[in-house]
Order: C-alpha cells, then sequence, then structure tokens
C-alpha cells in the first residue's frame, strides 16, 4: 500500500491511497465530532439532509441522473460510532478512466460533486429546504423505529446501550425519536455551519491516479477553498477509563422464536500492545470455527447455530453472541462461562495460539484487497493518532505470548449480560 | 485451455472440461493478494427428486437434503471438522446452498495449497453415520428457527408461494424440522454418489495463478471417478400462471416489508443474457434511484430507501422480485403498475434508457473489483450456461427496441404478485 497524508489546511487532512488493484477509484469524506446526546439526533439528520440537494443541483433525483451519467458512480452516506466519536461517512466510488469505453474526466467530475453535496447544501430562507427536513425526520424516525427488526443486531445494540450506559458509546448512532421535535430547518442550518467549523475533516482518495492532479483537484475546489482552518474537535480513541462494576444482567421479552444472547465483556488494557494481545484472546475464544465457543457451544453441545465473538478494539470490549434454544439458556451461559475459565487458567494450546495469529494475519493482509476497508483502516489510525502499518501490526500479533493472553484473561471481566427471549 | 476474453475490462478467464466431465474456470488477477476458490455441485434446494443413473432408481428426498449434505460434508472419520482445520491455516471458508447448486469454498492470501488439498479432500470423501448426521439435526434446527424469525426471510417464501403453485422453488433450502428428521445416511451417500460426480461439478478460482500450473494441481487432487450418465432431474410441469396475486402475515417488524414480483412465464431464453441486462435496465427506469416513480414515493414518505430489485431465473422457475419497506405497500404496488403501464403505452425515453444504460455498464464493471464476487459469478453463471463476460461483450446488442419488448413479454399486469410482512 502507498499512503500519504497532507494536511492541506489546520483540520482538514487529504490521504491518499495509491493502488493499481481495482477498477474503480473510491473517494471519502469523514467528518468527525465527540458523541454527545445532545447532538447525536442532528449529526444523524443532517447526514442525510446533505444527500437530497445542494445550490448546484437542487433535488435527490438530479444527482441520481448526475450519477447513472457518470457511469453509475455510486454515492453513499452514513453515521458511525468510532470510539467515542460521532462519525458521518460520504462515500463516491466511479469506473476508472481506464475502463470506460469513451473518454471523460470522471475523476474531476466525482471530486466536485461529492464536495458539493456536502459542502454546499441548498438553502432556503437561512435554512436547509423544509420539504427535505420534514421527509428525513420521517425516515429518520423509521429508521430509529426499525431496530427491533433484525433480532440480532437489535440483541447487540441493546447489549452495548446497557454496558455503556450514561456513557457517549451507549448512544445509538441514529438518535432519539423525542429529539426531532426541536428540530427546525434553521436551527439545524445553525448547527451544521457549527459542525462543519468545528468538526475534524478527513477526505480519503483511492484509485491509480496520479497524485499530483489529486491534490490539485482537492485544493482548486471552491468548496475547499471557503473551509476555515480549525482545531478540530474530536476524542482520540484508545483512551478508555473502566469502572469495574458488578455484572448486569438484562432480559428482554419480544415474540421471537430463538434466544438472542449477548455478553459484554470489558478487557482492561495495560499498554498499547495489549491490543494485539487482546485480538489472539479474542481469536481464540470466538474467532472462528476453531473457536472455543464454536466448538464448544455449537459443536459440542449442539447448543446454537451461531456461536462466536467480535473484539471493538477502539472500546476494549469484547461481545460474545449467540443464538439459542430459548430453554437451553442456562447451558449455555455456562458452556460460555467454562471457557472464558479456562481462558484465565490457560487451558489453550500452542496451536491454538497460532491459528488464532494466522486468522488474524489474514485478516490484515487481506485489508489491502478491499478499497474500502484499506481506507477504514487508515481513518482509524488518524483517529487513534498513530500510523501503525499493516506490516507493523501483523509483527505485533505475532510477537503475543501465551502468558500475555492469560494476563489479559484474568484481566477480563463480564460487565453485562443481555438475553433476548419469548 | 480454453481462453475468453474482455477487451473492455481487460480481463481474460480460462475454461478446462476435463476428462472426467468436471468444468474449471481460473480468472488470473496478477495484482491482487487474495486468491478465492469456489467448488460447486449443480445440486440445489430444487433437486428433489431424480433418478439415479447408474442404476435407474428413482429417488425421492425429504427437503432440505442438499443444504444438510453441506453441513455434513466437513466431517471427517478421524472427528477433525474440515472447516476448522481450514480456518487453523489461516484461511476463510465457508460453504452455502442455493436453489440450483452448493458450493465450498476459501479466500486466503497464503496457504492456498495447503487449503487447496484440504477442500478436495473433503469434498471428495464423504462421512456420514447415524450419530453424526442425528447431532447435525439439533444445528439445522436451531438454523431453520433463526430463519423463522427472520421476516425478510418470510416475505420471499410467501412471494415464492404467490408465484408458483408447485414449483420446487417453494421449499425452504434448509428444510423443516420435520423434514430434516428423515434424512438418513443412507439419503446423503444416494444424493453425494448422483450430485457430486465431478461431471455435475464446476470449480472457480480466482487470483494471481499462472492457469496451466494451477490446471495441474487441480488434476493431481482429483479422486478417479467412473463416468456416471446424464441425471435425470423430475419437476412438476411449468405452469402458465400465478398461484395468487397477494399473501400477507403478521411479524415484529416496526414497517411493514413488501416483495413484489412479476412471473416471467417464458423464462429462461437463448438470449438469457441481453434479456437480463434489458431487465436490469428497465427495473432502475421503472423504481431505480432517478426515476419518478422512486421520487414520488420517496418525497411522499412511503419510501424510505430505494427498493432492491433483482431478476432471478434457472431453467425451472423465473421471476422478477423488487422488495422494501413502506407503510403502505398497495400505493408502491399501483406506482410501479402505472410506471410499467406508461412505459409500454409511450415507449422509453431515449435520454432515460442511455442513462440507465451507462449505470449499468458501470454496475457490471464493478463486479470485477473483488476475488469473490468474480468466482462466484462464474460459478453461478456458468451452472446456467453462461459465459459471465457477455454481460460485458453483449452490452451493445441491447437496444431501446430489444428492451421495449422485453418490456412487454416480462411485466405483465396479470402476472403480478405481492407478499407483505406487517407490524403486530
Amino acid at each position: 500500500m502507498q499512503y500519504t497524508k497532507n494536511e492541506i489546511k489546520k483540520g482538514v487532512t487529504l490521504h491518499y491511497i495509491n493502488t493499481n488493484k481495482f477498477k474503480t477509484n473510491l473517494y471519502a469524506v469523514f467528518l468527525a465530532v465527540p458523541l454527545d446526546r445532545k447532538n447525536v439526533t442532528k449529526n444523524a439528520l443532517v447526514t442525510a439532509i446533505l444527500r437530497r440537494g445542494t445550490n448546484n443541483i437542487k433535488s435527490q433525483d438530479l444527482i441520481n441522473m448526475k450519477l447513472e451519467e457518470m457511469y453509475g458512480a455510486s454515492f453513499d452516506c452514513g453515521i458511525e460510532k468510532t470510539g467515542d466519536n460521532h462519525v458521518m461517512k460520504f462515500y463516491l466510488e466511479a469506473v476508472n478512466e481506464e475502463f470506460l469505453p469513451e473518454k471523460e474526466e470522471l475523476t474531476k467530475k466525482c471530486i466536485n460533486l461529492l464536495f458539493d453535496i456536502i459542502f454546499n447544501p441548498l438553502i432556503e430562507n437561512n435554512g436547509f429546504k423544509k420539504e427535505y427536513v420534514d421527509g428525513e425526520k420521517e425516515h429518520l424516525k423509521q429508521i430509529i423505529e426499525s431496530k427491533i427488526d433484525n433480532k440480532r443486531a437489535y440483541s447487540l445494540e441493546r447489549c452495548i446501550e446497557e454496558m455503556f450506559k450514561d456513557k457517549p458509546y451507549g448512544l445509538y448512532r441514529y438518535g432519539y425519536v423525542e429529539d426531532l421535535e426541536t428540530l427546525t430547518p434553521q436551527n439545524l442550518y445553525e448547527y451544521y455551519i457549527d459542525l462543519i467549523n468545528r468538526g475534524k475533516i478527513d477526505i480519503f482518495v483511492s484509485g491509480e491516479i496520479e497524485k499530483g492532479s489529486i491534490e490539485n483537484l482537492v485544493k482548486e475546489n471552491e468548496e475547499i477553498k471557503k473551509l476555515k482552518e480549525r482545531i478540530a474537535d474530536y476524542k482520540i480513541i484508545g483512551v478508555n477509563e473502566k469502572n469495574i462494576e458488578e455484572t448486569k444482567t438484562i432480559e428482554e421479552h419480544m415474540q421471537v422464536g430463538q434466544g438472542n444472547l449477548v455478553i459484554g465483556l470489558n478487557v482492561n488494557k495495560k499498554d498499547q500492545n495489549s491490543k494485539f494481545v487482546a485480538s489472539v484472546y479474542n481469536a481464540i475464544l470466538g474467532g472462528g470455527a476453531n473457536s472455543k465457543l464454536f466448538q464448544n457451544v455449537r459443536e459440542k453441545e449442539s447448543l446454537a447455530y451461531t456461536a462466536g465473538s467480535t473484539y471493538k478494539k477502539q472500546k476494549d470490549t469484547i461481545f460474545i453472541r449467540c443464538g439459542i434454544e430459548i430453554a437451553n439458556y442456562e447451558k449455555a451461559l455456562n458452556t460460555i462461562k467454562k471457557q472464558l475459565e479456562d481462558m484465565k487458567q490457560g487451558n489453550f494450546t500452542d496451536e491454538d495460539i497460532e491459528n488464532s495469529k494466522k486468522l488474524i494475519t489474514e485478516s490484515i493482509v487481506g485489508i489491502s484487497s478491499e478499497q474500502d476497508a484499506e481506507i477504514t483502516y487508515c481513518y482509524s489510525q488518524e483517529l487513534a493518532n498513530e500510523f501503525i502499518t499493516l506490516e507493523e501490526y501483523i509483527e505485533g500479533v505475532n510477537k503475543v505470548s501465551k502468558e500475555e493472553i492469560i494476563d489479559l484473561a484474568n484481566n477480563t471481566l463480564i460487565d453485562t449480560i443481555y438475553f433476548l427471549r419469548d | 485451455m480454453q481462453l475468453i476474453e474482455s477487451l473492455k475490462i481487460k480481463e481474460k478467464a480460462y475454461i478446462e472440461k476435463l476428462d472426467n466431465g468436471m468444468t474449471v474456470i481460473i480468472i488470473p488477477k496478477p495484482n491482487l493478494d487474495k486468491k478465492y476458490i469456489i467448488w460447486g455441485t449443480n445440486f440445489g434446494s430444487i433437486d428433489n427428486r431424480f433418478i439415479m443413473p447408474k442404476t435407474n432408481e428413482e429417488v425421492f428426498i425429504p427437503d432440505g437434503v442438499a443444504h444438510f449434505l453441506e453441513h455434513k460434508l466437513f466431517e471427517q472419520p478421524d472427528g477433525t471438522n474440515s472447516l476448522d482445520t481450514l480456518m487453523a491455516l489461516g484461511l476463510d471458508a465457508n460453504a452455502y446452498t442455493t436453489n440450483d447448486h452448493t458450493a465450498y469454498l476459501f479466500e486466503c492470501t497464503n496457504n492456498f495449497y495447503e487449503g487447496l488439498d484440504e477442500l478436495m479432500d473433503y469434498v471428495q470423501h464423504p462421512y456420514f453415520t447415524d450419530e453424526n448426521v442425528e447431532k447435525e439435526k439439533g444445528i439445522i434446527g436451531q438454523e431453520i428457527k433463526m430463519y423463522d424469525d427472520e421476516p425478510s426471510w418470510r416475505l420471499y417464501m410467501n412471494a415464492m408461494d404467490c408465484m408458483y403453485k408447485e414449483n420446487p422453488i417453494k421449499i425452504d433450502i434448509a428444510g423443516s424440522v420435520e423434514s430434516i428428521s428423515k434424512i438418513t445416511p443412507d439419503i446423503l451417500y444416494k444424493c453425494y454418489n448422483t450430485f457430486y460426480n465431478p461431471s455435475n461439478m464446476i470449480m472457480a478460482v480466482c487470483g494471481a495463478f499462472e492457469p496451466e500450473e494451477l490446471l495441474k494441481e487441480i488434476k493431481k487432487r482429483l479422486v478417479p471417478k467412473e463416468e456416471q450418465g446424464k441425471i435425470e432431474r423430475i419437476y412438476p410441469a411449468k405452469e402458465k400462471e400465478i398461484n395468487k396475486p397477494y399473501k400477507e402475515i403478521a411479524m415484529e417488524v416496526s414497517t411493514p416489508i413488501f416483495a413484489i414480483g412479476y412471473k416471467d412465464i417464458e423464462g429462461m431464453t437463448a438470449d438469457i443474457v441481453k434479456k437480463h441486462i434489458a431487465i436490469e435496465i428497465l427495473l432502475n427506469m421503472i423504481i431505480g434511484k432517478s426515476s419518478k416513480t422512486y421520487k414520488e414515493l420517496y418525497e411522499s414518505g412511503d419510501l424510505l430507501s430505494k427498493p432492491d430489485a433483482d431478476y432471478e431465473f434457472s431453467k425451472e422457475y423465473a421471476h422478477i422480485l423488487i422488495s422494501g419497506k413502506s407503510n403502505n405497500p398497495i400505493k408502491i404496488k399501483e406506482s410501479i403498475e402505472n410506471a410499467v403501464e406508461e412505459y409500454i403505452k409511450n415507449g422509453l425515453d431515449e435520454e432515460q434508457f442511455n442513462r440507465s444504460r451507462k449505470k449499468i455498464y458501470g454496475d457490471y464493471v464493478v463486479e470485477y473489483n473483488n476475488v469473490g464476487d468474480i468466482a462466484r459469478m462464474f460459478l453461478a453463471d456458468r451452472m446456467k450456461g453462461i459465459n459471465s463476460f457477455d454481460y460485458i461483450e453483449k452490452f451493445n446488442e441491447v437496444t431501446k427496441e430489444f428492451t421495449e419488448e422485453v418490456l412487454k413479454n416480462v411485466f405483465k399486469k396479470e402476472n403480478m404478485i405481492m407478499s407483505v410482512v406487517k407490524g403486530n
């Protein structure tokens, strides 16, 4: 991966990934601010409104027509939690000029369109267009309410909410229905101006394009010229305070045939290397088909179809997730606890460690085969205020010893047990 | 090896039909670190009645056998599980079953040949016992329950019920708790011996490979098997009309979800690729992001996001499905109906048609970004007798006139159905 970055203005950074592996170029803009209850719904709503129209291209269908003309370039936006930041993400993907049936200046068109959508929204009467605000409020309400539709995702979301109660990370990324009422085209626009002026802005370009031309296209863009210098307001990730409390057990009832069990674990981080240890620990515990959870909960006991765990590096947490027969709750929970205990006692083999390291290494090496994964990797480094290359990351993982894993296991505690049942 | 090529997107594929009847497709991608291999048999959930070529015995199997077999193939006589072995090599391994095929695959950056050893070993060496078959019933039972709680899966199955009276596509891929209870090692062996014969299998590989060399490695690992004749599959006769126009159920969802379908009676024609491209262009014009209908429904708050629209087809079934979320599914159906009617009456708008074509062309090019997408596409297309590059190469032959013909033949009001899942 050939990666360079360049602060083009204080608080506004251009990242460039030169790669010839794809048929497409990918352009992305990320806007980050600290997660906070007061603004969480506004951030989600503003993101949705921006895609509706700009002062140049006034409606979504016109934007979509433009995208279709650009050989089906695709625009997408979304909102995510990364550590304690709320990140508004905007992407534009388009076929590389080389593979077009006719010659066209597609790169320039892409950059200009993307910036136009984010930094030049359609304004009427000192506010966003009312019709767009009303429409997006209704949509956002439906999105928030549809949280219950996917039971697996819902259960994880609820476990996170309980685990980080009253803390930024416990907030729902789409916000809350009760906030919507107070939001008007004018006060939202006012908020948007503040957001653009204080947020951390990162622009990513990935593909096979000449670096100098990209820099010029970005710097010469009128919207970029208008951006103010700023001391970006965001939270550096990887700094987490933990107060260990008693394990919380939450049970929720819904009309379901299958029970969803989610267990949130707190990893007590010692130093920068802990993230490598934790990722190996997690892979042994629930990383794949060889993991203790998959082997014992699914294969040996036949208790579940899904059984595994995920490590959320940015928050030093691990989530165990199983879909189980409701009557088997106790049995499944005990089997899981037994696996955690085994980890503490060091009841795993050198082979388990080696397999887990291979699994992690594969996924790290694979990052450069996916354009968006590569961007996401670079961005999480940017937010953590460090830069570890993929090679260094792999090296860090390979250095992890059994003692370190056992030590981490003994500093990993169950924080929340969440069960969704009938 | 036969070379096929797409000059427009600068991609190549090598195809070889081996002496034992197996087809191998190799798509070289010299720049990528990732490698992907997928080995599939033309045996899916719809193949529930067939005549075994060697014995001429007619076999009728319980629903869910293809999927059950997929699960069981990983199990080895020494108690190990091949999925674990592959994962232990650091490979991302998996398998899946669809209506018309079952496939075993892995993706990796390193250890490709170690993975190939294991993959080709377990797929060619089944091991089914009473005990291991019984155990699997618990796991698959949980998987079935997971799907039962999935509103989108129920929506899809109900759409199939609206479309077809008697067609094996109505069978749940995993079967039911009841149907899988009847599965025995004997049934699994019968199906294995019939459908896992090389002549019924295709392998597709994508990544940085030298094709001839890779082919040699694959051949080396093949277990010699007797040539078997054609498998005769027995399906119900094709129906000329839909089963019922509407089906609705209640489940725990916040907003109703809908699937609107057009049953394509004519089905797979000789120029199926062109027809498929035309349908994708049409779907984009009817309910795509820049369509008038989508704009109106989005602005009135009846649609939250663009509905998914797909053409699903094989020799036994063919239909279009448009699915999404809405508080007013009936209105969505009427709007689509009106849009179609208008296009039929007035013809397609030239400018809009050309724009849609550009978009669909771009979509096809993007498919070539990822080794997994490429290999899966070549496998699935080949199962239907299609060369994937034709989607790029035949693109220019899809004219406005041709597309208008397809519109008239496929988007018929009397073949329209709708399935809805409402909240409680």
